[in-house]
């Protein structure tokens, strides 16, 4: 009895200050032809210390630009964004994004790339060599670092950029459909992969993970936040206390997939129908 | 009193068909003779039951036995 029921005591630690916090978030843009279209609306929410959050939402609902806010590459229209209670001004070393393209410098081999980012969280020199082959070999990579990058597959440049983001231990990970353009196969691995070293954090990284796959999400998160369609609003919050690693057959992780799928196509009928109306 | 006719048991309860002090389910209980164990589970059941509205709880059992809680929690926000 003693390990029993142990998924519902490891709660997420007790929200004193939460590490990012979204405040009545406003992003507005403006389309080909001049109009200033709402992409999300007034947004609110917060990802505690040590959290796994996934957002889900179809497309158009402003879930990447949520996350170029807290990555602190554009500004919001209005409301704010806190890390750490303070406004988020610009990008910086604690937050690394994680694109669903992976942005690896061509002209660097692939041990060169994650070499640069250790250099920039102040690795010494001669520590950055075998730390970079240690990330590699984490991500089933031994041996390729003095490829370039345009000699690997698509799925194995993902790697490397995940590689690379773990490698410069920020405290916060921002992921925006990261594993969106691999095989299911590659996509397992690499789920796996950031969840290890999420779990071995032990609560003191937090992980905010775009998605628009209601699977990947039920998987991995703490919470998963679903969003509207187009501009986009929290609809629905799902807390999920269950061990890990999770599966697809777990009968909790099956039930909260399809309540979260009929919600999405729900929503989308709705927002299919509003259009219509217009 | 509006509360009488709202529920036909309360009626049956004010004209003292239904016995109060010991309820059905006390009734079941005690016929159940729990041991220990699945007192642990049951309160730990009704604990999460308390707080929440929406969502789910899954018992996983091994061999007989309990071996994990788990719940998903749904809310709505808006």
């Amino acid at each position: 009895m003693g390990e029993t029921m142990q998924a519902l005591s490891s709660k997420p630690p007790a929200p004193a200050e939460p590490k990012l916090a979204v405040r009545e978030l406003v992003m507005t843009r403006r389309t080909a032809s001049g109009e200033t279209v709402t992409a999300t609306d007034r947004l609110t929410f917060d990802v505690a210390t040590g959290e796994f959050v996934c957002l889900l939402g179809p497309s158009g609902s402003g879930k990447t630009l949520l996350l170029n806010v807290l990555a602190g590459l554009e500004a919001p229209t209005s409301g704010e964004a806190l890390l750490d209670g303070r406004p988020i001004s610009g990008p910086g070393p604690d937050r690394v994004v994680l694109f669903q393209e992976p942005s690896l410098f061509p002209w660097l081999s692939v041990r060169g790339n994650i070499e640069l980012a250790l250099e920039l969280v102040g690795f010494a020199a001669s520590e950055r060599r075998a730390a970079a082959d240690r990330w590699l070999a984490r991500v089933h990579l031994a041996g390729w670092g003095d490829a370039q990058p345009h000699e690997l597959s698509a799925g194995m440049r993902q790697r490397v950029a995940l590689a690379r983001a773990l490698a410069a231990d920020p405290d916060v990970l921002l992921c925006d459909e990261p594993f969106g353009a691999l095989d299911a196969l590659a996509r397992e691995l690499l789920q796996r992969e950031l969840q290890g070293v999420w779990l071995g954090s032990e609560g003191t990284k937090t992980l905010l993970f775009v998605t628009h796959n209601v699977r990947e999400a039920a998987l991995l998160a703490d919470r998963v936040l679903v969003m509207s369609a187009a501009p986009g609003r929290l609809l629905e919050e799902f807390r999920i206390h269950a061990p890990r690693p999770r599966s697809l057959d777990d009968v909790l992780v099956a039930r909260v997939v399809s309540e979260i799928h009929d919600l999405l196509m729900r929503e989308v009928d709705a927002s299919v129908a509003r259009e219509m109306a217009r | 009193m509006t509360l009488e006719t709202a529920s036909p048991y309360l009626d049956r309860v004010a004209s003292g068909v239904v016995d109060t002090s010991r309820s059905q389910a006390d009734d079941q209980l005690a016929e159940l003779s729990l041991t220990e164990e699945e007192k642990l589970v049951l309160a730990r059941v009704a604990d999460i039951l308390r707080k929440i509205q929406f969502g789910t709880v899954v018992l996983v059992v091994q061999d007989g036995k309990v071996v994990q809680v788990e719940m998903a929690e749904k809310f709505r926000l808006r």
